[in-house]
C-alpha cells in the first residue's frame, strides 16, 4: 500500500511573524514541519509496518527550503518524499489540486494522511477538497484509527469531548488530531539515514495543473492583537488550586 | 528630598543580591535596583544554575567549590528567612567530566588535587554502567551539521571521566535570587523594581549616586554594577571606568535546549550533570525528564555579540533575537545526539535563549574602578551563578576595605573563604590584568 503524507513547511510558532507589504510575512525565520503533520507521519508509519510491503512518501508543496520540513518527514520514518516547487502561496483549491496531481503522477494511493489544519494558515479545508477530488470520504481531528482490510475506523474528537467512529471505504483521507499519538521524533541515526533518502523535485507547471474554477486571494494580513490582563490569585494554597481548576473548566475550558 | 544610603547595588540577580546580603550584614544600608519586575529576572533566570567544580584555573576551581557549600547549606545561608515563593533546592547529581580533547582535563585533575575536590576517575565501562545511554566512543572535533564530516563514523573510544559527587544544579535560578532579597531585606536592605538607571553621578571626583529612568536620584558613596548583560552600559555612564578596564565586557547571545530523555531512560531521578567536550556540550536534568544541553561554545559555531536591550525586546532577527534558531538547535540537539544516540529530537526547537555578560578571557571582573566608591561584579561569562553567595561576601569584604583605606590595585585585596582553607588573590579578578592565556575561553571558565 502507497500511504501518501501531505505535509506542509509553516513557520515556527515561537518565531516573531512581521508582516511585509499587508500581504506577506517576512519568512527569514525558522520554518518546520507543521505540528500537526507529525502525528499524520507518526501514524503513517505505525500502519506501514502493520501492512508488509507499504511504503510512507511525504509530500510537499513549497519553496527550496521546503525540502528541510521533506527530511523532518524522512527523518520521522517517511521512506521518500516528493517536492513540488512553487515560489508562490496556493490557496486550499489549488493546492489540493496540485496534492492530488502529485499524488497520481507518483503512484496510487491506498491512504492519505494529512494534519488536521497547518498552525499558519489553519483554513482547515485543504484535506477535504483533496477528499473530494479523489472521491475519497475524510475524517478529521482522528484520535484513533484502525485500518482493516476493506475498511478503516477512525475515532475523531468534537468539541465538548464528543466522540465519533466512522467506518470509511478505504482508501480514504485521514486528518490527524493531536489525540492520535505521540508524535516519535527521530533521533540523530535517524537524520542521517534520512540524508540519503531520495526526494523527487516536481516542477509545478510540469504537472499541468487545470485551472480551478474558483479562488480565494488573502487582501489583507492583520496583526491580530489579544488583550491580556493579568489577574492576581490569592489565598491559601487549597484556594488558589481551586481557583485554577475552575478558570481552567469554566473559562479555558480545557478540563 | 534625595534619599541616601551607604551603597548602591544595580542588578537584584544571583550575583546582585548577595552583594546587597553581604554588604547589609556588615551594617550597610543598601539599595538595589533593576530595571525588571522582580530580583533574578534578568539573565539569571535563563541561567542553567549548574554547580560543578571544573575550572581551568586554581582559583576559579577553588571559589566553585566553596560556593558549593553554600548550596548545600542553602537555609544557614539565608539565616533561616521565610520567602513566601518557597526556597530553591540544589539538586546534587554528581557531576561527569568526559576525559576528551575538548576539555584540558589534566590541568582540571591538578586544580582538583590542590584544592582538595572529592573525585573519582571512571573507566568506560563505569561510565557505561552509570550511564547506560551513552555511545562513549570520540566524535572529536566538534563540528556543526552543515558540515558533511559531521556525520562521520567514529573510530576511536574516550578515555574516561572525572567524577565528582559533589555537584549538581540548583532547581530555580530566579528563585534562588529571589530567596537571596528575602535574606537581604531581614537584615534591612532595600530593592526597587521597574527601575532602570541612566546615570551614575559624581562629586569631587568620586561616586555620588544614581539617576533613574523617570528622573528619581538616590545618592550613595558606593554603587556597585552588577548589571549582568547591561554591566558594559552601566560601566560606560561612570566616568573613567570604562576607559579604566583592560579587560571589557559584552553581551553574548547563547541559546539553551531542552530534548526529552530517551524513553525508558529517568534521567530526571537517575542522570548527572555532565560536560562532554568531545561533542562541545554540557548537560543536566530538566523537569518533564528533560536533557537540558547547553553548548560549550566550540569554535566552529558563530558568536553573536548583541545589544542587550535589542535583545531582550525581541529586535535584530533570526540569531540575534531571543527566539531559538533551527541551526543551532540542531546542532546543539545532534551532537549531544551522537553521545546518546536514541535521544528523541523534536522538530520544533525547545528552550531558552540568554545572554552572557561576557569578559574578554571569560573570566570575571570582581574590583573596584578607577572612579572612587564604584564597584564592578560583572563579566560573569555564564558560568558565575555557581558561586555567587561566595561572591556576594568576597566584594562586600572588598568593598569594605577599599572604602576603609585599602589601595587593591597595589595591594590586592586577599578574600578568606569561609568554608575551605585558602584564601584568594582576589587581584586574579582584576580589571586592570592582561587576558588570562589559562582561560579556557569558553563557560567553562
Amino acid at each position: 500500500m502507497q500511504i501518501y503524507v501531505c505535509v506542509k513547511h509553516v513557520p515556527d510558532s515561537a518565531a516573531y511573524i512581521r508582516i511585509i507589504d499587508n500581504r506577506h510575512i517576512d519568512e527569514n525565520i525558522t520554518f518546520l514541519l507543521n505540528p500537526y503533520d507529525e502525528h499524520a507521519l507518526t501514524e503513517a508509519v505505525r500502519v506501514r509496518d502493520m501492512h508488509p510491503g507499504s511504503e510512507v512518501i511525504a509530500v510537499c508543496l513549497g519553496k527550496e527550503d521546503a525540502e528541510k520540513t521533506i527530511r523532518s518527514a524522512m527523518a520521522m520514518g517517511a521512506d521518500r518524499g516528493i517536492l513540488i516547487l512553487t515560489e508562490t502561496g496556493h490557496d486550499s483549491i489549488e493546492t489540493a489540486l496540485i496534492l492530488k496531481t502529485a499524488i497520481e503522477e507518483d503512484g496510487v494511493p491506498g491512504l492519505i494522511f494529512t494534519g488536521k489544519e497547518s498552525i499558519d494558515d489553519q483554513g482547515m479545508q485543504t484535506l477535504f477538497r483533496l477528499g473530494a477530488l479523489f472521491d475519497f470520504p475524510v475524517v478529521t481531528n482522528v484520535a484513533r484509527l484502525e485500518i482493516l482490510a476493506e475498511k478503516a475506523l477512525a475515532d475523531a474528537e468534537f468539541s465538548g469531548g464528543v466522540v465519533k467512529t466512522y467506518e470509511m471505504s478505504l482508501p480514504c483521507v485521514i486528518g490527524a488530531g493531536k489525540g492520535l499519538n505521540t508524535p516519535k521524533y527521530p533521533t540523530v541515526r535517524d537524520v542521517m539515514r534520512s540524508r540519503k533518502s531520495p526526494v523527487k523535485t516536481l516542477l509545478l507547471p510540469d504537472l499541468k495543473i487545470p485551472p480551478a474554477q474558483a479562488r480565494m486571494e488573502v487582501v489583507e494580513l492583520i496583526p491580530h492583537l489579544q488583550k491580556r490582563q493579568p489577574v492576581e490569585i490569592s489565598g491559601t494554597d487549597s484556594d488558589i488550586a481551586q481557583k485554577i481548576v475552575q478558570i481552567l473548566k469554566d473559562e479555558a475550558k480545557v478540563i | 528630598m534625595t534619599k541616601k544610603y551607604d551603597a548602591i547595588i544595580i542588578g537584584a540577580g544571583v550575583i546582585g543580591s548577595p552583594i546587597a546580603y553581604e554588604l547589609s550584614k556588615m551594617g550597610y544600608k543598601t539599595l538595589t535596583v533593576d530595571k525588571l519586575a522582580d530580583a533574578g529576572e534578568g539573565s539569571t533566570a535563563g541561567s542553567c544554575a549548574i554547580v560543578r567544580a571544573h575550572y581551568s584555573t586554581a582559583d576559579g576551581v577553588a571559589m566553585a567549590y566553596e560556593g558549593f557549600k553554600y548550596w548545600l547549606d542553602w537555609e544557614n545561608y539565608l539565616d533561616h528567612v521565610k520567602d513566601e515563593k518557597g526556597l530553591a533546592r540544589y539538586m546534587n547529581t554528581g557531576s561527569l567530566l568526559l576525559k576528551s580533547q575538548g576539555h584540558d582535563w589534566k590541568k582540571v585533575k591538578r586544580n582538583y588535587d590542590e584544592i582538595g575536590v572529592k573525585y573519582e576517575e571512571l573507566t568506560i565501562e563505569k561510565i557505561k554502567e552509570m550511564v547506560p545511554v551513552a555511545d562513549l566512543h570520540e566524535f572529536w572535533p566538534v563540528r556543526r551539521p552543515e558540515d558533511p564530516k559531521f556525520y562521520d563514523e567514529p573510530t576511536k573510544t574516550l578515555e574516561g571521566a572525572i567524577f565528582c559527587p559533589e555537584g549538581g544544579y540548583v532547581n530555580d535560578p530566579t528563585l534562588s535570587a529571589h530567596n537571596i532579597m528575602r535574606a537581604a531585606e531581614a537584615k534591612g536592605a532595600t530593592f526597587l523594581f521597574n527601575a532602570e538607571v541612566v546615570d551614575i553621578r559624581t562629586k569631587d571626583g568620586r561616586t555620588a549616586g544614581i539617576t533613574l529612568k523617570d528622573g528619581t536620584q538616590f545618592d550613595a558613596p558606593i554603587v556597585v554594577n552588577v548589571g549582568g548583560p547591561h554591566s558594559f552600559k552601566i560601566n560606560k555612564m561612570a566616568p573613567g571606568v570604562w576607559e579604566g578596564c583592560n579587560i571589557k565586557t559584552k553581551s553574548l547571545r547563547h541559546e539553551v535546549m531542552y530534548c526529552p530523555s530517551p524513553e525508558g531512560y529517568d534521567y530526571l531521578n537517575d542522570g548527572y550533570h555532565m560536560s562532554d567536550g568531545d561533542v562541545g556540550c554540557y548537560v543536566r536534568p530538566e523537569v518533564g525528564n528533560t536533557f537540558l544541553i547547553g553548548s560549550e561554545d566550540p569554535a566552529c559555531d558563530p558568536r553573536e555579540w548583541v545589544d542587550p536591550d535589542d535583545f531582550y525586546a525581541g529586535k535584530g532577527g533570526p540569531g540575534k533575537d531571543n527566539v531559538l534558531t533551527d541551526a543551532q538547535w540542531k546542532a546543539q540537539c545532534y551532537r549531544f545526539g551522537k553521545r546518546v544516540p536514541t535521544l528523541p529530537v523534536p522538530n520544533q526547537p525547545k528552550g531558552v535563549v540568554d545572554l552572557y555578560d561576557c569578559s574578554d578571557d571569560w573570566i570575571p571582573v570582581y574590583d573596584k574602578s578607577d572612579l572612587p566608591g564604584f564597584y564592578m561584579a560583572v563579566g560573569t561569562s555564564g558560568n558565575q551563578y555557581k558561586n555567587a553567595p561566595v561572591v556576594g561576601r568576597m566584594m562586600a569584604e572588598l568593598i569594605d576595605a577599599c572604602e576603609k583605606g585599602l589601595d587593591h590595585d597595589k595591594e590586592p585585596f586577599q578574600y578568606k573563604f569561609k568554608y575551605i582553607d585558602r584564601s584568594t588573590d582576589v587581584g586574579f579578578f582584576s580589571r586592570k590584568r592582561q587576558i588570562n592565556r589559562n582561560s579556557s575561553f569558553s563557560v567553562n571558565g
